[in-house]
């Protein structure tokens, strides 16, 4: 049963208003597959029916929301960035901030928590131990629950983790794995939407803003990219997914090199750059 | 250490589903409650030392060859009786280990043994007593899966 | 000359070792098997050059994987090899065990194909950017 033309206008129009994330006519298929879990859990007998039901029942259609953003994620994902972080951005921090500065980090669309978590582990092995504070945040209520309660699956610990660290920060819990409580300490999770004005918070040092922009159209890419750096330390740092850049969208930010990873800063803030050097 | 629960298996399950049989995660395991009929296919792995029982999974003829078929990556006209119970035997066995991280450290898990055909309907687990089960459907074939303790060991468990 | 790399599978289910082997040729490894750890250690002494990686299973009949970690982290000639348990065995301590008997990284199974190659990237054996 496919769905109508109609139907998948109210679903994209949906996902549009509320995440900005943009649906091509084409993706009828992806809807269909993530909505009909959500249809039989509700008890429709149709992903039609459920669609239906979701325009008088704002509940559902929050589920749809939630079910259509991707939210794949891994520990220490594509690894360069992290290996980057270790070995630029936190030695650099700390030269620029001195040893007691406690660092700031955004974790902008942090998903189930894989990447706020790796940070903390990143952090936990440094000189910044304790030092520390993460604010991790997605549009998801699904998301920051599951990231909140810092539980995973077999298959999750599975992704990216390297096994040392498995071993030193999760427990064991029936078939999960449970972060340790010294990690979740230093984070706290909140619901924020990248798309809308954003909440009060004070200015970040470093800023992971990973996999997320690519679903965006250009200006929402380009109002996301502004409203971030206006909440980010002038000397700071950002981190983007690999498929996605500043450039030709916000020309405030400029490219760095660091290590083997791209970064983007301020753009007045890499006069000096400590442990990188210019690029593009 | 708490005994297996049916969420237990079913988490199990799912992961494994994930992982071998529906990659996509659109063609998930269905759990039901109706009994499926008897079994044309059995697997199971036994469980000794501080803990003492059996996980066994049963198929339909048609759910045995489906799931073999996605697991070896083959067609499922293609699979023969062989790739059957080296398919099946491996399912159980991988979820026979996972269960056995639920049970008291220094239980160990012998090698998966598989029935086919007549005989399959007639396996029995003398001097065990069902611990929990999961039946359902998959592709609209009825898959169970069901752990077992024996009587003697399973107190104190 | 392209030097391929080559994966060695230990474990006793032919199931497992052609889904693993599926995954790694698609990684670009070249594949040999064995079907416990005796037979393992005789096939290292025939083959050249010696896989960069071994993928091990656990719980296998004549010798086991933990033996065979053992067994090779004695042997000064197969120090360049990358040692990855691939279990279902997944109790903390079973886990350390594995690490201290010389084990690198361990996947705990099910997995799927993205973790054996994201794994095989955390030990700098497959690029990052084929993940
Ligand atoms: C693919 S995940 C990326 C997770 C992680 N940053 C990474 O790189 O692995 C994308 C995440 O963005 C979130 N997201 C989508 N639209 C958003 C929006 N408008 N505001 C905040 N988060 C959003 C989704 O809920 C999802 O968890």
């Amino acid at each position: 049963m496919a769905l109508t033309q109609h139907e998948f206008a109210f679903v994209s129009g949906l996902v549009r208003r509320e995440a900005a994330i943009v649906l091509e006519s084409g993706k009828e298929y992806l809807v269909e597959a993530r909505l009909l879990p959500l249809a039989r859990r509700t008890g429709t007998v149709s992903v039609s029916e459920f669609v239906a039901r979701a325009q008088r029942e704002r509940v559902l259609a929050d589920q749809i929301v939630d079910a259509l953003t991707t939210n794949e994620t891994s520990w220490l994902r594509d690894r360069e960035p992290f290996t980057a972080f270790t070995d630029s951005v936190v030695p650099d921090l700390a030269e620029r901030r001195g040893p007691q500065h406690k660092l700031r980090i955004w974790s902008a669309a942090c998903s189930s928590g894989q990447e706020p978590y790796s940070l903390a582990m990143l952090l936990e092995e440094s000189v910044r131990a304790g030092k520390y504070e993460i604010i991790a945040t997605d549009i998801s209520t699904e998301m920051i629950e599951r990231a909140k309660a810092g539980r995973y699956s077999q298959l999750e610990v599975n992704r990216g983790l390297p096994v040392p660290m498995l071993v030193r920060y999760f427990d064991r819990v029936g078939t999960e794995w449970q972060v340790a409580e010294a990690l979740r300490r230093n984070i706290s999770f909140q619901k924020v939407n990248l798309a809308a004005p954003l909440p009060q918070m004070a200015p970040f040092d470093v800023v992971f803003l990973r996999n997320v922009l690519i679903y965006f159209d250009l200006e929402t890419k380009r109002s996301v990219l502004r409203r971030i750096r206006s909440l980010m330390r002038p000397d700071g740092w950002l981190f983007l997914g690999a498929a996605e850049t500043t450039i030709g969208i916000d020309d405030g930010f400029e490219r760095v090199v660091a290590g083997r990873a791209s970064a983007y800063r301020p753009r007045a803030a890499t006069t000096a750059p400590v442990g990188a050097t210019r690029k593009g | 250490m708490s005994a297996p629960t049916t969420d237990d298996l079913h988490a199990i399950t799912e992961q494994v589903w994930l992982s071998y049989l529906d990659p996509e995660g659109v063609n998930p395991f269905l759990p039901s409650p109706d009994a499926p009929p008897s079994p044309h296919v059995i697997a199971a792995v036994s469980v000794t030392g501080a803990w003492e029982g059996h996980v066994v999974m049963t198929f339909s003829e048609r759910a045995a060859e489906l799931s073999s078929a996605a697991l070896l990556g083959m067609g499922d006209d293609e699979v023969t009786p062989d790739d059957i119970a080296d398919a099946v035997g491996e399912l159980v066995n991988v979820i026979g280990g996972n269960v056995k991280s639920l049970l008291p450290d220094g239980s160990l898990l012998s090698l998966p043994h598989v029935v086919t055909g007549e005989s399959a309907g007639n396996t029995r687990w003398p001097a065990a007593v069902e611990v929990c089960r999961l039946q359902g459907s998959w592709q609209d074939e009825k898959i169970a899966i069901s752990v077992w303790t024996s009587k003697s060991a399973g107190e104190g468990a | 000359m392209i030097i391929v790399p080559t994966a060695m599978i230990i474990d006793d289910s032919r199931a497992m070792r052609l889904i693993l082997r599926r995954i790694v040729t698609q990684l670009g490894f070249e594949v040999h098997e064995a079907g416990n750890g005796k037979e393992a250690l005789d096939l290292l002494e025939t083959v050249d050059p010696m896989p960069q990686v071994a993928l091990i299973d656990w719980n296998m009949p004549v010798m086991n994987g933990l033996e065979f970690v053992t067994a090779v982290r004695s042997q000064e000639r197969y120090r360049q090899m990358t040692l990855m348990m691939v279990t279902t065995e997944s109790e903390h301590g079973q886990i350390v065990r594995a690490l201290a008997a010389g084990a690198h990284e361990y996947v705990i199974k099910p997995f799927t194909p993205e973790a054996i190659a994201e794994k095989l990237a955390l030990l700098g054996l497959v690029p990052s950017g084929i993940v």
